[in-house]
């Protein structure tokens, strides 16, 4: 794409906003507000269905949801909008100020923490970690993978967790009850186990000519398994390899660092030839977690042979895996002795008068885990039925196992449960067991652990230094990795990474392998400023990244060896520090061809300050695509000038292009470029630069996000108020991430709820008394 | 858990995908029919294409019996006698109502509803559309089968980027009630596992199905006395999971009791086929099993969802099929979107010869089902929801003639189509979304 760059000026216009503490008197608002804004939002013209009446700056709580409106707008510098006189930047900002303040402190008075939903069903991510704390049982086989075994929820406005898209209809019912049979059977330890087939496929691309991440050194290329083992048993391994030697070559097969098989492909006689029934081995495992390697013993004439010819997977005769299949138990031996019997047999009943009690003992322990709160009559004697129907058919183990499916259905543990107390009215406190699961699902997405669950339970969490101490505790554990992992990769859209296929034909160096590290690369970077406590400002600014030696080629930073992740600290001048200089973030946020200005200029809008350009009109004109009056066809820079150039469209293509334009710095999947179609690019340092010179607007954004993650439902006008404190409190902490967590869990939102049942629909109302 | 069919299967299915064929081996001993097939069973399958389509390529110039079939349609040469081309017909409902964005989700959202969907995410709306045309043909024909209907999609569920934001619109188009949407099974063996069980001897399989019945009577004392604790407000959540204790407890039950025949199990497909071609080509064959065990009688397939940004190097477009539908009248856009629709039907049409070619009841599996191929959106550059594509295939025994190009003038909605598309299987109602009666099909002699 041709690239003109735009002014530093354009790129500040389209952020400009800065803070100010001074709050002036409602006079001074109420003028200005008659004098720039009434002009079009008045009660005959209702351009944009927006009426301001300036004298209602003295009561702003009466219209809290129109205010907060117009403070959006002031706040991200899109009103009045271009071409319009604007009252001086003084007086702009001291507008914006005081309407925030006089809202907050209505909000203050008469907190509205929203109606949450009484019913949130967890979802998938949940689900699974949740049974990863309660069983102790994890890296589930792969056919038995949780995105196969229940279906995919719902993630509207980038979140999957909001209460009200969590459905439930019969084919996610049925996945449930199928799941809970599967992953019970598993955790306890079924002699019966039906087979499982496991396939392992190597992906394309993955190079098979050195040495992999997390397998032995002296190996080279193979896959790393790991993978729970449902009984000691005999399972099958089948390995389908690619490509033929002349030379042999020696495939390894180890189990947890041993190695249990050696296998001899190519060569004369050897195996793998095209078209030969692929080796199958019979191995006895160990029932539980597993660590399995399949690969190569590394010699010098492979890489003699590497270096002549392509060596991916599929190409080249440098024989390479194609899949593993790990099929099984067979003949099973033993239940064997895995960490989640551990974690579910509490106790062994040494005769037969002593098994009610451990029976018993065992039930509760799973009961109130699951259930995430103290145990009562009625929950152990609904599991009972199942514990004796399956003692009558298999025994002790199979009526525990029984057990453990029945709680697996059960509403108290697909959904998290919120009660009104009897004499609730307005706004109250939720009570310190149902804090528990709130701060846990926010924290750790799964259930509490015992600390947690007993401080809730002798009524101590709501006690602010408690709950203060208990979530410092909860981030430092490593569930609360799932920060990263889920509210971070939502939150940027970090999964889109994977469905993104560049053009190979154009970018002949893009493979799977790249993307993974682009993945990686910001899983890291993420990790490390969420929990090592950071100023969430280094996402934008940090002067070091993760690389290894591929993405390190990739970005041209030069000495990175091999193939693991590790810290680098980036030169001075760097583009790369920061999320916006990132494989990942430039690649989704491209087409698969080229890059898109205005998809990256939407994408940090939406993300990074959370003023998402309106959506476009319906009736957008079909790009021109030659000039009317030569007849020359037009380039897509040319034609976006044109379609930028009339109403409506420049309004937002102003503020979003501008942005994306500064980012032209790197390709559509991400390599740093000086030029473009021979004209020169400087961008990126400019637009760091200028997002992080009012950083409140970028936390706010975060700290938005955070918030709906963290209550799994819209932000709404009444949330504002909570936002900005945590935000302004923030600031003396050089805005860490704890500083906002800790601010979020003790925010009003967070620790109320409101006795209303009228769903989301709370337009109507303003406040709560 | 579901095993158990009323109808004899032919020996040696197979079903391909992962580069091996897969034997289903001793199927018709197996899958003895246990009540005789009733006459011309009436079957209904909804099957969507996505982000438009070209429609200069899709609408033959010709009305009637003789039409040329035009570059997307070619595929359906061998088949001209059993389909209808229908042009003409909008979706009116998915045009904005002054809430802007989200042409795409209202697309698949109305497309069997005739219903607008509003965006969720605008503070105070809820989510709202209605029950969908294929779950109204499963309440009346799927009453009897397995399976009231089967919903499948070979397209990755979107995560996000959905337009209006509301992903469930298009992630699905198949609405049980006005507010729970039923998302789409995409992996085969799921697919098989629904029905056809997981695996084990049937016996094992009977006492899973036994303890599941017993799991549900359980959860559903459970949550009754779990809503009597919670007041009046908010139970909606609550019913969606007593409803769908209630619908697998009803299936489970009607297992139970004509679970006698015992039944050895064909081998399960195991992955998802790396090349689309044989994914699309294994979903569709699982269908096709489901309706020659008569497993379900009712389905809709996704092969493309709305915005959704799938490449298609195989076919020589490596590009996003949702940016290329944005063509902007561009010649080598346009002819690269008309690839991809073209090879939509492609696939499609392996599917409608394989019901061609397996014997049903005095015909074959073509002549007693009908087939609804369409998308919710006509030219996808524009988002407009007029000029939809509509193809029909299938005689439904004789209850439709085919054959002919029926060209509509003033945008009749296409809910009346549906409407007509249900009758067909006996499914007679008045009135579906924004519908103005049945359509008349002259000369297809239905009205």
């Amino acid at each position: 794409m041709t690239f003109r760059w735009l002014p530093g000026a354009a790129l500040f216009a389209a952020l400009s906003f800065t803070a100010s503490a001074q709050v002036p008197d409602a006079q001074m608002a109420s003028a200005a507000l008659k004098q720039y804004c009434v002009t079009c939002h008045n009660p005959q013209l209702r351009t944009a269905g927006l009426v301001i009446d300036p004298a209602g700056v003295n009561s702003v709580s009466a219209n809290a949801e129109t205010w907060e409106k117009v403070v959006q707008k002031l706040r991200s510098g899109s009103m009045p909008p271009s071409g319009v006189p604007r009252p001086p930047e003084a007086t702009y900002k001291k507008v914006a100020a005081y309407l925030e303040k006089s809202l907050d402190t209505a909000s203050a008075a008469h907190p509205n923490p929203g109606a949450m939903p009484h019913l949130h069903r967890l979802t998938r991510t949940e689900y699974k970690n949740s049974v990863r704390d309660l069983l102790a049982l994890d890296n589930l086989p792969k056919e038995m993978d949780y995105e196969e075994l229940l279906p995919a929820d719902n993630a509207t406005s980038g979140f999957d967790n909001l209460a009200d898209l969590l459905f439930v209809s019969p084919v996610i019912m049925q996945r449930y009850l199928d799941s809970a049979g599967k992953i019970s059977r598993l955790a306890v330890g079924d002699l019966k186990m039906p087979e499982l087939v496991n396939i392992h496929h190597m992906p394309l691309q993955t190079p098979q000519d050195v040495q992999q991440d997390g397998l032995p050194l002296g190996t080279r290329g193979g896959l790393a398994i790991h993978s729970w083992f449902p009984l000691d048993a005999e399972y099958s391994f089948t390995i389908e390899t690619d490509g033929n030697s002349r030379d042999a070559h020696q495939m390894e097969i180890s189990i947890d660092g041993v190695r249990v098989q050696m296998i001899p492909v190519g060569g004369p006689g050897g195996r793998g030839a095209r078209g030969a029934k692929p080796p199958e081995f019979r191995i006895p495992v160990k029932a539980g977690p597993r660590d399995i390697a399949v690969t190569f013993v590394q010699k010098d004439e492979a890489l003699e042979e590497s270096t002549l010819r392509l060596s991916t997977r599929g190409h080249g005769t440098l024989p390479a895996i194609n899949e593993v299949t790990i099929r099984g138990p067979f003949t099973p031996s033993g239940r064997g002795d895995t960490p989640s019997r551990s974690r579910i047999f509490v106790c062994r009943p040494d005769n037969d008068a002593a098994e009610p009690a451990c029976v018993k003992k065992i039930v509760s322990t799973l009961v109130r885990h699951a259930y995430r709160r103290p145990v009562t009559d009625s929950d152990i004697s609904d599991m009972m039925p199942f514990y004796e129907a399956g003692k009558k058919d298999g025994g002790f183990d199979t009526g525990v196992q029984r057990v453990v499916e029945r709680v697996l259905v059960s509403p108290q543990f697909l959904y998290r449960i919120e009660r009104d107390p009897a004499n609730a009215a307005g706004a109250f406190r939720v009570s310190d067991v149902e804090l528990a699961s709130r701060l846990s699902f926010f924290l750790w997405s799964s259930i509490p652990d015992d600390e947690l669950l007993d401080l809730a339970t002798k009524g101590r969490l709501h006690d602010p230094l408690v709950l203060e101490q208990q979530t410092k505790r909860m981030l430092a554990d490593p569930r609360s990795e799932a920060l990263v992992s889920n509210f971070a990769s939502q939150w940027l859209y970090l999964h889109d990474v994977e469905s993104k296929d560049p053009d190979l034909f154009l970018f002949r160096y893009f493979d799977g392998v790249l993307r993974g590290a682009f993945e990686r690369e910001t899983d890291l970077f993420v990790n490390s400023v969420l929990r090592e406590n950071r100023s969430v400002l280094e996402l934008l600014t940090a002067n070091y990244t993760y690389l290894n030696e591929r993405l390190a080629k990739h970005y041209g930073i030069p000495n990175v060896r091999g193939s693991y992740f590790r810290k680098v600290t980036l030169p001075a001048d760097s583009p790369r520090g920061g999320l916006l200089g990132q494989g990942s973030i430039l690649t989704l946020t491209s087409y698969s061809t080229r890059t898109s200005p205005v998809l990256r200029g939407k994408y940090v809008l939406e993300n990074l300050l959370a003023s998402p350009p309106p959506p476009p009109p319906p009736d957008v004109p079909a790009l021109k695509t030659e000039n009317e009056t030569s007849g020359k066809a037009l380039t897509m820079r040319e034609a976006m000038e044109k379609h930028r150039a009339v109403q409506p469209c420049a309004s937002c293509h102003a503020r979003m292009d501008p942005i994306g334009f500064a980012m032209e710095n790197f390709d559509a999947v991400g390599q740093y470029r000086e030029m473009d179609a021979g004209q020169k690019i400087n961008g990126i340092a400019d637009l760091k630069k200028a997002l992080i010179r009012d950083p409140e607007r970028f936390v706010t954004a975060l700290t938005s996000k955070l918030m709906m993650y963290a209550l799994g439902r819209n932000v709404q006008y009444f949330d504002e108020p909570a936002i900005r404190s945590v935000v302004h409190r923030a600031a003396a902490s050089q805005y860490t991430f704890a500083s906002l967590v800790e601010g979020i869990v003790k925010s009003a939102p967070f620790e109320m709820r409101v006795k209303d049942q009228a769903p989301a629909d709370s337009a109507k109302r303003t406040a709560v008394h | 858990m579901m095993f158990v069919t009323k109808k004899s299967l032919a020996r040696r299915t197979f079903l391909r995908g992962v580069g091996t064929a897969l034997a289903l081996p001793m199927l018709d001993s197996m899958f003895p029919a246990l009540s005789a097939a009733p006459k011309a069973t009436p079957r209904l399958g909804w099957v969507y294409v996505s982000n438009g389509i070209i429609l200069d390529d899709f609408i033959p110039k010709q009305t009637g019996r003789n039409f040329d079939l035009p570059p997307i349609l070619k595929s359906m040469e061998a088949h001209r006698d059993y389909i209808n081309v229908i042009t003409g017909l909008q979706h009116k409902q998915a045009d904005t109502q002054g809430d802007g964005s989200g042409d795409h989700p209202r697309a698949a959202a109305a497309w069997l509803t005739g219903v607008h969907a509003y965006d969720r995410t605008r503070p105070g709306a809820v989510v709202k559309l209605a029950t969908t045309a294929d779950q109204l043909a499963a309440r009346e024909i799927g009453r009897t089968t397995q399976l009231p209907s089967l919903e499948l999609s070979v397209d990755v569920p979107s995560q996000g980027g959905c337009d209006s934001g509301d992903c469930f619109y298009v992630n699905t188009i198949s609405w049980r009630n006005e507010s729970t949407p039923n998302m789409p099974e995409d992996h085969p063996r799921i697919v098989f596992e629904r029905l056809f069980g997981d695996g084990g001897t049937s016996a094992e399989r009977l006492a899973r199905v036994k303890n599941q019945g017993s799991l549900l009577d359980s959860v559903t004392a459970e949550a009754t006395r779990l809503a009597g604790t919670l007041g009046a407000g908010d139970q909606r959540k609550l019913g969606e999971y007593l409803d769908s204790v209630r619908d697998i407890e009803k299936r489970i039950q009607s297992a139970e009791v004509e679970g006698q025949a015992s039944l050895e199990l064909p081998d399960r497909p195991v992955g998802v086929p790396d090349s689309f071609d044989d994914y699309v080509n294994l979903m569709f064959d699982l269908q096709l099993l489901a309706f020659r065990a008569d497993v379900t009688r009712v389905f809709t397939f996704i092969i493309a969802r709305e915005i959704s940004g799938r490449t298609y190097p195989q076919i020589g477009v490596p590009e996003g099929h949702h940016s290329v539908s944005h063509h902007r009248d561009d010649p080598a856009l346009m002819a690269k979107k008309g690839r991809i629709d073209a090879y939509h039907m492609l696939l499609f049409s392996r599917f409608v010869a394989k019901m061609k070619a397996t014997p049903d009841g005095e015909g074959t599996l073509l002549d007693n089902c009908l087939l609804h191929y369409g998308s919710g959106m006509g030219n996808g550059n524009l988002h407009r929801h007029q000029n939809l594509p509509n193809l029909l295939v299938g005689k439904q025994g004789g209850q439709i003639k085919t054959g002919n190009h029926l060209k509509f003038e003033n945008d009749p909605p296409m809910s009346s189509l549906l409407l007509t598309t249900l009758g067909t299987a006996g499914v007679n109602l008045d009135k579906l979304g924004d519908s103005n009666g049945h359509m008349k099909l002259e000369p297809l002699g239905l009205s």
